[in-house]
């Protein structure tokens, strides 16, 4: 039986006719999935490491510094949270971004050795860091790279610290990461007697309460009693997380630039395209093709280079993160991994990037004269 | 025959805001299933009226009726290409990424022909013209008369009522002519068409029982 030719057949045919130009549009909306995928896949993976950290410690709040400039509590403030009625547990913290070695650089955590986030750590090897003494606990993943074990010394910033014990953690963010007494991490940052944030947990709500109005409630008295501060509940602190944020505005940022450039791209072709078959759309107009079956296959065609860009940009978008979860610089800050809502939204805005490229040229197209297209040679 | 399918009023057709003037008042009827030629020299207007009749292009003034209802108005411009009449051209216009038995499926994407119905039906027609050893060629690798062949078997897609041929044989030998005008006539005959050619040569024209000629922009005879 003979083959029926099929609407997207043809536009398929027509793509296929100009094979480089095909490749090189697929390429150019490729590399812009790809960065978009790489870079916000980055963002939101980082962000999700943040919410494990706060989910497997059962923190329900953290409390940091309201104004923009100062950034930093006064450790005093830990005593006053804590005598609020609701509060159960409080933790100050300290978190730092520093150089391991000359390649490794990992997140260091300072934590009052009794601090509840301690139970989310499972500890492998040797025993917790005390109070006052120049030790450091390492995440499995980061002893790893550094091949440390128990009883070994580590060298931060000219100070040299004890390895008193390898843990696993949830999070990469912790799993890569170093642990060591509040006041240690106070005095090599040079914060004495200031914290970045202190984590806060809950008594469980009174009977007949809601738990929103519970925590409503708990906020409230926590902002109350610190003036200037803010008590961010645990799952937005995940999202407003200075580290997030900045990694969140330069991946949409530079994605968006990205994906212009593949939408110029694709018009360029679609342009190219309707100029060069005016005349064929002046035949299609003459069988009886209607003007919007004209603009349809124009923009199924644009459509169609998005897709297939977007599929091949998810693919280089996975190679990227693969490499930036294997680079030392970086590995600490996330694991590579894809998620459906992504891949949607990275299908999504190309197919979109094709239809607004084709917009133009369809529209043009489906505007022609039958009699001058067939005239125009 | 059952009284006029297109009637034409009083038909002007300007261009270049109105310096060339390519009509200038036609008067015409022509009936269900006449075969009608139009000739005259280049430059005179038969294409331009051709053009009009098929509803490829619009009058500057005046009206073409087609069973009575006015074209561009009463009948959509694009449903009466798709749905009414068969074009063939000089320059064969075979869309070239398309195989032959393809080119002949692309006006019923148009009209929206059931999808198993639509192959096969091309291959029908394909037969009908002597090209079932050819149907899977791209038009590059056909003769001219081959593509002409193919051209007419795609104005025949959507089994229209009007068969218009815009110089049909212009860029054909003497024996391809003769064979396709032989096709076309074949067709008239047997399916009771309305055929239109536009032609310059003389022994063509008189092959018809009725010949118009056109002489600047108005019919001469």
């Amino acid at each position: 039986m003979a083959m029926s030719l099929s609407f997207t057949g043809y536009v398929l045919k027509n793509l296929r006719r100009r094979r480089l130009r095909t490749i090189l549009t697929l390429s150019g909306i490729g590399m812009a999935v790809g960065a978009f995928v790489g870079l916000v896949g980055f963002s939101t993976a980082f962000e999700q490491q943040w919410m494990r950290i706060y989910s497997s410690s059962g923190t329900d709040f953290s409390v940091i510094q309201g104004s923009f400039l100062n950034t930093t509590l006064d450790d005093s403030a830990t005593a006053k949270i804590r005598a609020l009625p609701m509060v159960a547990q409080v933790s100050p913290t300290i978190f730092n971004l520093m150089d391991v070695t000359p390649d490794v650089n990992a997140l260091v955590y300072g934590w009052n050795p009794n601090a509840f986030e301690f139970n989310s750590l499972k500890i492998l090897a040797g025993q917790r860091v005390r109070n006052g003494q120049r030790e450091v606990m390492l995440g499995d993943m980061l002893a790893q790279d550094l091949n440390k074990k128990p009883g070994d010394t580590l060298e931060l910033q000219g100070t040299e610290f004890k390895v008193t014990a390898i843990y696993h953690a949830a999070s990469t963010l912790e799993a890569a990461a170093i642990v060591m007494p509040l006041g240690q991490l106070q005095q090599l940052s040079g914060m004495d007697g200031k914290v970045s944030t202190i984590d806060v947990r809950l008594r469980p709500a009174p009977a007949g309460e809601s738990q929103e109005t519970y925590l409503k409630q708990a906020q409230a008295a926590i902002q109350a009693a610190i003036p200037g501060a803010r008590a961010v509940p645990a799952a937005e602190r995940a999202s407003s997380n200075q580290f997030v944020k900045l990694a969140q505005t330069s991946a949409w940022g530079t994605s968006l630039l990205a994906l212009l450039i593949g939408i110029l791209g694709i018009a360029n072709t679609m342009a190219m395209s309707v100029f060069e078959r005016t005349r064929e759309i002046g035949i299609l107009r003459a069988l009886g093709w209607k003007q919007w079956q004209v603009l349809a296959h124009i923009e199924v065609e644009a459509a169609l280079l998005g897709l297939g860009g977007g599929m091949i940009g998810i693919g280089l978008g996975w190679c990227a993160l693969c490499v930036l979860a294997a680079l030392p610089q970086t590995a600490s800050f996330f694991v590579a991994n894809l998620q459906w809502p992504l891949l949607v939204k990275a299908l999504g805005i190309a197919i979109l990037a094709g239809l607004i490229a084709g917009a133009l040229p369809a529209w043009r197209a489906g505007k022609l004269s039958p009699v001058d297209a067939l005239r125009c040679d | 025959m059952s009284g006029p399918i297109l009637e034409v009023r009083n038909l002007f057709k300007s261009y270049d805001d109105g310096r060339i003037e390519a009509l200038r008042g036609v008067d015409l009827s022509i009936d269900a299933g006449e075969f009608v030629t139009i000739s005259g020299h280049s430059g005179s207007g038969k294409s331009t009226l051709l053009h009009l009749l098929g509803g490829l292009d619009i009058p500057s003034s005046g009206s073409v009726l087609f069973r009575g209802a006015l074209l561009g108005s009463a009948v959509n411009l694009d449903t009466y290409r798709s749905d009414h009449v068969g074009f063939v051209f000089q320059a064969f216009y075979l869309l070239p990424t398309l195989r032959a038995i393809e080119n002949v499926q692309a006006p019923m994407l148009a009209a929206r022909h059931h999808d198993g119905d639509r192959g096969q039906r091309a291959a029908t027609l394909l037969r009908e013209m002597g090209m079932e050893h050819r149907m899977d060629q791209q038009p590059s690798k056909l003769s001219a008369g081959e593509r002409q062949r193919v051209a007419i078997a795609r104005a025949l897609a959507n089994d229209p009522e009007i068969l218009l041929a815009d110089e049909p044989t212009g860029n054909l030998d003497s024996t391809n002519s003769a064979r396709i005008m032989e096709i076309l006539t074949g067709i008239q005959k047997s399916r009771g068409m309305t055929l239109i050619v536009v032609t310059h040569e003389d022994e063509i024209a008189r092959a018809a029982p009725r010949h118009i000629r056109i002489h600047d922009g108005r019919i001469a005879s």
